[in-house]
């Protein structure tokens, strides 16, 4: 079947950033949205019980201390490209902890009782703060 | 040993510590440097925001554990 190329916001990108700003704008988003994907699927059951843990407010307190990471290293290197490097580096060590993404699927069950963790976030927010307070100590913010 | 993870950190301080003064000494980031580019302001500011996370994080991890030990 033959069907019209479908129209892309990328494709007529009008930004006057150049292109590794823009990559890189969207790769900063890719990795935020990484963490909060959880999914569980129910399919053809009956009975199921499922219970999630606060995930959606670990994921935006993570998203938080990410952001202020990336505004206390702008604020106080004054070389924007510094800065940029210094977050990619501390970006590796962030970045490890959160590959984990969760899948549950139930399929013709009856009578399940799912329970997802947050332990992977808990500890991805620990790590980040931890960042966080090593970093603001060591430019002596604090 | 779950419960203990927010009173005991996963990765030591001290290996964070490190971490971030090499990742900022490969980059050539001056500390001492770096303080004359803040204002008294913007300090405040940031001293705010990480406080006010700090405080957050730990009400997470409190709630965390409590319901945990439900």
């Amino acid at each position: 079947m033959m069907h019209k190329k479908e129209w892309r916001a990328l494709d007529y990108c009008d930004d006057q950033k150049d292109r590794a700003e823009v990559e890189q704008d969207a790769k900063q988003k890719s990795i935020t949205k990484q963490s909060s994907e959880e999914w569980i699927i129910i399919k053809d059951s009956e009975g199921i019980n499922v219970t999630t843990t606060d995930t959606q407010a670990a994921v935006s307190l993570q998203v938080g201390i990410e952001v202020a990471i990336a505004v206390v290293l702008s604020i106080t290197l004054a070389d924007s490209n510094q800065a940029k490097a210094v977050f990619q580096d501390l970006e590796q060590v962030m970045k490890t902890k959160q590959s984990n993404r969760q899948k549950t699927i139930v399929e013709k069950s009856k009578n399940v009782s799912v329970t997802t963790t947050d332990t992977d976030i808990a500890i991805n927010i620990q790590l980040l703060i931890q960042l966080l307070l090593a970093i603001v100590v060591s430019l002596d913010i604090l | 040993m779950m419960s203990e993870s927010s009173k005991k950190p996963m990765m030591p301080n001290k290996v964070i510590e490190v971490m971030v003064d090499s990742i900022f000494r490969k980059n050539g980031v001056k500390p001492e440097e770096v303080k004359d580019n803040l204002s008294e302001k913007q300090r405040e500011m940031l001293k705010e925001m990480v406080a006010d996370l700090k405080e957050q994080v730990e009400e997470f991890q409190q709630k965390r554990n409590e319901s945990k030990s439900e």
